[in-house]
């Protein structure tokens, strides 16, 4: 599963690195975040409630940064499992840019479901990432006190 | 798979079910015909630890005419749509829907509310609803309230229901003696979920359409209604080439999701390809 989108945030780039870096701030933006913990510099371990439709999985997993080029862009790995329902591991790109009222977040995602999640939840499982991708920034440019606008956001099968 | 333990509760009135509900929270899970429900709790997918039964609620049941309005309680199966002369006369866009419904063992079981409540974008009755301009009668711990179908559906199995509702019934305006009825769905075999699908509604005099609802689903996050192509359409004397100008606008206007098989551009096409057997319908 692919997952691209660019999102503006009303807050000027420090101020939305500084969020992405900050915990406490992804904490109150990841949708149904349990609980966070920063284990190094490079490695986050989180807790999520996934909730979409009749499902409810608890997701357990870890998220590796690389390629931290602050202010500007970073690289993460992330996997996790859902225990009974089945995993989920990717790759996800981050970069900043300045733009007219704002910061311009682009990301590219590539991620694979595996297990039962990922054989029953198949049909939908682009359209439920992309849902749980603009919730996670519309909350995120609230933290920040702003709105997001979802300039492109697509998700794809492959 | 076995469904991890859960209690099971069976009120006899819908005012126990909503404070079970209430008293419950996100641990209680209200099943009716549980087909959906059913599938996702023996894949362990969910876990509640409550399951408030509603099909005693006298409320929910039945189909009756209202004054100018087609009641349809939620517990109603989509077999007693599929079988009811009521329905076949005052919204035979929901008799036309039904075979479509997955198989007949299912349609049994699986009942109308359930369907509108899971908001399934790939379901039918969600689309049909809207393309009907039906309303949603819904109870909650303050009392009854109602909204249009239109404001219902929010986002991928979203819809305005909180936790602590039930939704109750739908209020469908009785069909008119001018109006038209198409619905359709394209799927690899019969009973499967849809590739992309649409329910139609018109009122028609010669060859002339007006206020027309063209609702699209399974190909977005939501079922979603084509408005530019009506507009294109509505009053206009329906040719060949109005019909072209209301394909294309229609493919332009919805941003289609691709699914795991099918890519957003097959849907973008078979949006049009629909939306044309319609029209030539209603004009043939």
């Amino acid at each position: 599963m692919e997952l691209n989108g660019e999102q503006l945030i009303a807050a000027p780039i420090p101020e939305v690195w500084k969020g992405l870096n900050d915990i406490d701030v992804l904490a109150k933006s990841i949708p149904g975040c349990e609980e966070i913990s920063r284990i190094s510099p490079e490695e986050i371990h989180a807790k999520v409630m996934f909730k979409i439709g009749p499902v409810r999985a608890r997701f357990s997993g870890k998220l590796l940064l690389s390629d931290i080029v602050p202010d500007q862009s970073c690289s993460m790995a992330f996997e996790g499992s859902g225990g009974a329902a089945g995993f989920a591991k990717g790759r996800s790109r981050v970069e900043l840019k300045a733009a007219e009222g704002g910061t311009l977040i682009a990301y590219t995602t590539e991620a694979s479901i595996g297990g039962k999640l990922g054989q029953i939840g198949g049909r939908l499982i682009s359209a439920s990432a992309k849902k749980i991708a603009d919730d996670f920034f519309q909350k995120f440019a609230k933290e920040l006190g702003g709105e997001a606008v979802a300039l492109e956001s697509g998700a794809g099968d492959e | 798979m076995k469904a991890a333990a859960f209690d099971y509760v069976k009120p006899k009135a819908l005012s126990d079910a909503l404070s079970l509900l209430e008293q419950g929270g996100d641990d209680a899970r209200l099943i009716a015909g549980g087909q959906t429900l059913l599938a996702t709790l023996n894949m362990r997918l969910s876990e509640p630890s409550i399951l408030i039964d509603i099909t005693d609620l006298a409320e929910l049941k039945g189909i009756s005419v209202v004054g100018d309005k087609l009641r349809i309680g939620a517990l109603v199966t989509h077999t007693e749509i599929e079988d009811s002369d009521l329905v076949a006369k005052h919204a035979p866009l929901l008799k036309a829907a039904a075979p479509h419904i997955a198989h007949r063992a299912i349609r049994n079981l699986g009942t109308w509310g359930g369907s509108l409540a899971y908001g399934d974008p790939a379901a039918e009755w969600p689309a049909c609803s809207l393309s009907l301009q039906a309303t949603m009668v819904i109870h909650g711990p303050t009392g009854e309230r109602k909204i249009s179908a239109k404001d219902f559906f929010i986002d991928l199995y979203t819809t305005s229901l909180e936790p602590d509702e039930i939704l109750v019934a739908t209020e469908i305006p009785l069909a008119k003696s001018h109006q038209v009825f198409y619905f359709h769905e394209l799927a690899r075999r019969h009973g499967d979920y849809a590739v992309a699908g649409l329910a139609a509604v018109a009122e028609k005099e010669g060859n002339v359409l007006t206020q027309c609802a063209f609702t699209f689903f399974s190909v977005s996050t939501t079922p979603v209604m084509a408005t530019a192509a009506q507009e294109i359409l509505n009053g206009q004397p329906l040719n060949e080439g109005l019909i072209a100008k209301a394909v294309a606008a229609a493919r332009k206007e919805i941003d289609a999701i691709a699914d795991i098989t099918n890519s957003a551009e097959a849907k973008t096409h078979l949006i049009g390809v629909l939306l044309e057997r319609s029209l030539k319908h209603f004009i043939a």
